[in-house]
């Protein structure tokens, strides 16, 4: 039997429910009522699992920042811990990297608890922190022997400069790079020693856009060479671009998880079909009529939420057979965002200075 | 403890320093510097010469030999007034500080009082009273010439002398008072500026959050940045004694006192930058009170001029500063050769070097609260 705690998503009352592996149990909210199903999955052998975080807490004074979070994150797979700035999302992170003491729970990286054990870890895991500048005064390669030479295993410097496009930079001093340049010299750092794990902090954060791409592409590189990636963010489309399995924390607690399919189907309101300048007022209500969820958005705009592919064409059939022309159509799919405003009723841009 | 990574942080710290201008400037060419400069403004205060201009009106045989005797004193470089120039318009003029005026009748009143004891005979000394220094010691030899010269007319003889016997080494020089306190400044100001740039920028920068998660361990890396910092200060020290010896002929004594001090004041003041970063995390706000420690240290520590010269209570203040166990440790072991001085003052820098040492280790944090 498992015990979970899960949160409505109306009323936000943290509820527990209990049930075996496997097993969808439907759960009622004793606050506002609103039904709702919590699916205990079949917890995965603890050899795959590269990272479990249990409980962990963290409180500052009155502040709790991290506020009794678990989630665990499979070997080989892109995590994103997204969220907006101020969410808890570094502090759990430089838990996990024992870079901070947390008030409480337990954290285990490869099966080994880094309380007791970060020690044997370490050799095992690479990282960037946020905002991380290295020395200033030695050069690419410099910089990534110098890193090299802590660890017992070692990956080929030269190597890892190729594989990160820096090769021709590599005489450069750190100080005379670009933004770009620099994290990707950071996330070469955190390579050096061929870790399992690498973690990323807000990686591409202060990037233009063009740097961020570079990024990324470095990003995917590393889930094609098999490394499980630990990637915080606070940009939704880093996270629907790269990530395998996002945890949205909020507020010190996660709010949701799951892959991005799973969330946005969960969370969002799926496809939506946007007809624009329609040449009849009532359109909205003459597709109501006809069985359409449809959304009257002012201006002749109208929108029709879509549950499968082909209900793209019986709307403009309909459409035609009821004579209304339209100047363009738009199909829009829930993201991440649209789950973030659902689950906390505010935009993810709006919370991330 | 794995050599082979203090090793690695050694080289890159060195790496760096090479490729630093500031910190080449302020280990290197900024004492070489001063030990210059002052070496030079100083370096004719053993030997100093005082104009003085004579104007003789007399021109009798005792006033060339009068102003014959003043000639042969070294110290003094004697000009010559022609006799019909008025002497205060020569003096506004030529703008002199001390002027000697030999009256007419010199010689007449020298031989009249032979017979007559009543008689005596006044020289004018004409002075610029803003110019006190220089006045006093002119008036000074003036004073003692006469009483030689009185002394040879007289016909009479030195009875009593006095002989000078130096209570320090033979050629004691300022530039000899200079370079040990010149030496524990730039010790001072290395270690503590390179403290607090690994204590606050470091962090700043996620260097620290970054090595704590790697291999290297807070004691290989603090003892690798020890190590650095000791031979930066040697380095320093070897540019300073170089120099002093190379271009003042300064006689240094290199001794185990003058290494045990010079290893002290590197982990005092490392200790002391340490506690800095600890307490003041932005790196500019770090400077700026690294700046409040030193700067007061660097002018009341004896390190520029001799604490004697100041009043009492500052004297007093100076001896609750570190600095100055440093600068009057170097003094006795390299110039003085005072041991006995030497090791009391090893000692206490030693002690304030382990209590700031220590202190300074134990609350430099790599881990976030």
């Amino acid at each position: 039997m498992i015990e979970k705690t899960v949160q409505c998503p109306k009323c936000h009352t943290t509820l527990i429910c209990t049930g075996e592996p496997g097993e969808v149990v439907k759960v009622k909210c004793s606050n506002c009522g609103t039904l709702g199903k919590v699916t205990f999955k079949t917890p995965i052998p603890s050899d795959e699992i590269a990272i479990e975080v249990s409980n962990l807490k963290k409180v500052y004074g009155d502040l709790v920042a991290v506020d009794g979070i678990s989630f665990y994150v499979k070997k080989g797979e892109v995590f994103a811990f997204l969220g907006p700035n101020g969410a808890g999302k570094t502090t759990t992170v430089e838990m996990i990297e024992s870079i901070r003491v947390p008030t409480a729970g337990s954290i285990k990286i490869l099966g080994k608890d880094i309380k007791t054990s970060f020690n044997d870890v370490k050799e095992k895991i690479g990282i960037l922190p946020q905002e991380f500048h290295s020395y200033e005064r030695l050069t690419v390669r410099e910089t990534l022997m110098y890193f090299s030479k802590l660890y017992e295993k070692r990956a080929d410097v030269d190597q890892i400069l190729q594989m990160m496009d820096l090769t021709d930079h590599k005489k450069m001093l750190y100080r005379n790079l670009s933004g770009g340049l620099k994290q990707r010299v950071g996330v070469a750092i955190s390579l050096v020693n061929d870790p399992e794990i690498v973690f990323l902090d807000e990686p591409t954060t202060g990037l233009d856009p063009k740097a961020r791409r570079e990024v990324w592409n470095v990003i995917s590189g590393l889930k094609k060479r098999g490394k499980t990636v630990f990637l915080t963010t606070h940009y939704m489309e880093e996270a629907e671009h790269l990530a395998d399995h996002i945890t949205i924390i909020h507020k010190g607690k996660i709010i949701a998880e799951g892959s991005l399919d799973e969330l946005t189907k969960k969370y969002g309101t799926g496809a939506v079909l946007h007809v624009n300048k329609c040449s009849n007022s009532d359109t909205a209500k003459i597709l109501k009529e006809r069985g359409f969820s449809a959304t009257s958005e002012g201006n002749g705009n109208i929108s029709v939420k879509i549950d499968y592919k082909e209900r793209v064409l019986e709307v403009l059939s309909e459409l035609r057979r009821a004579c209304v022309d339209y100047e363009s159509i738009e199909i829009r799919h829930s993201n991440l965002e649209e789950v973030f405003l659902n689950l906390t009723g505010a935009k993810l841009s709006e919370e991330t200075p | 403890m794995k050599p082979r990574i203090i090793i690695t942080d050694f080289v890159a710290s060195m790496k760096g320093w090479l490729r630093s201008r500031g910190t080449i400037f302020w280990s290197i060419v900024f004492p070489v510097m001063l030990i210059l400069i002052f070496g030079a403004i100083f370096s004719g205060s053993d030997n100093p010469t005082y104009t003085l201009s004579i104007q003789d009106l007399d021109n009798s045989e005792f006033s060339q030999n009068y102003t014959q005797m003043l000639e042969n004193i070294t110290v003094l470089d004697v000009q010559k007034i022609p006799r019909d120039i008025d002497i205060n318009d020569y003096i506004k003029e030529n703008d002199l500080r001390g002027a000697l005026v030999i009256p007419e009748g010199f010689g007449d009143k020298i031989l009249e009082s032979f017979y007559n004891k009543n008689v005596t005979v006044n020289l004018s000394f004409y002075y610029d009273p803003s110019d006190q220094g220089a006045t006093s010691v002119v008036r000074s030899i003036i004073g003692s010439s006469l009483q030689e010269f009185n002394l040879r007319i007289a016909n009479g003889k030195h009875i009593i002398g006095m002989d000078q016997v130096s209570t320090i080494t033979s050629k004691f020089k300022y530039i000899d008072f200079f370079i040990p306190g010149m030496i524990g400044f730039t010790i001072m100001q290395l270690c503590i500026y390179g403290s607090i740039e690994r204590n606050t920028k470091y962090r700043k920068d996620g260097i620290l959050r970054k090595l704590q998660t790697t291999p290297i361990t807070r004691t290989e890396w603090i003892l690798s940045k020890m190590l650095f910092m000791l031979f930066l200060s040697f380095f320093s020290t070897s540019i300073a004694v170089i120099v002093g010896i190379l271009a003042w002929n300064v006689v240094i004594t290199i001794n185990i006192w003058m290494i045990a001090i010079i290893i002290g004041n590197s982990f005092l003041f490392s200790g002391i930058g340490m506690l800095i970063g600890r307490f003041v995390k932005e790196e500019e706000t770090a400077d700026t009170a690294a700046g409040a420690i030193t700067f007061p240290m660097m002018f009341l520590a004896g390190t520029f001029f001799p604490l004697d010269q100041m009043p009492q209570f500052l004297q007093d203040f100076a001896r609750i500063l570190p600095l100055y166990y440093v600068n009057e440790g170097l003094r006795n072991s390299m110039i003085n050769l005072d041991y006995e001085k030497a090791i009391f003052y090893t000692g206490i820098v030693l002690i304030f070097a382990g209590i700031f040492f220590i202190a300074g280790v134990l609350l430099t944090k790599w881990k976030e609260d």
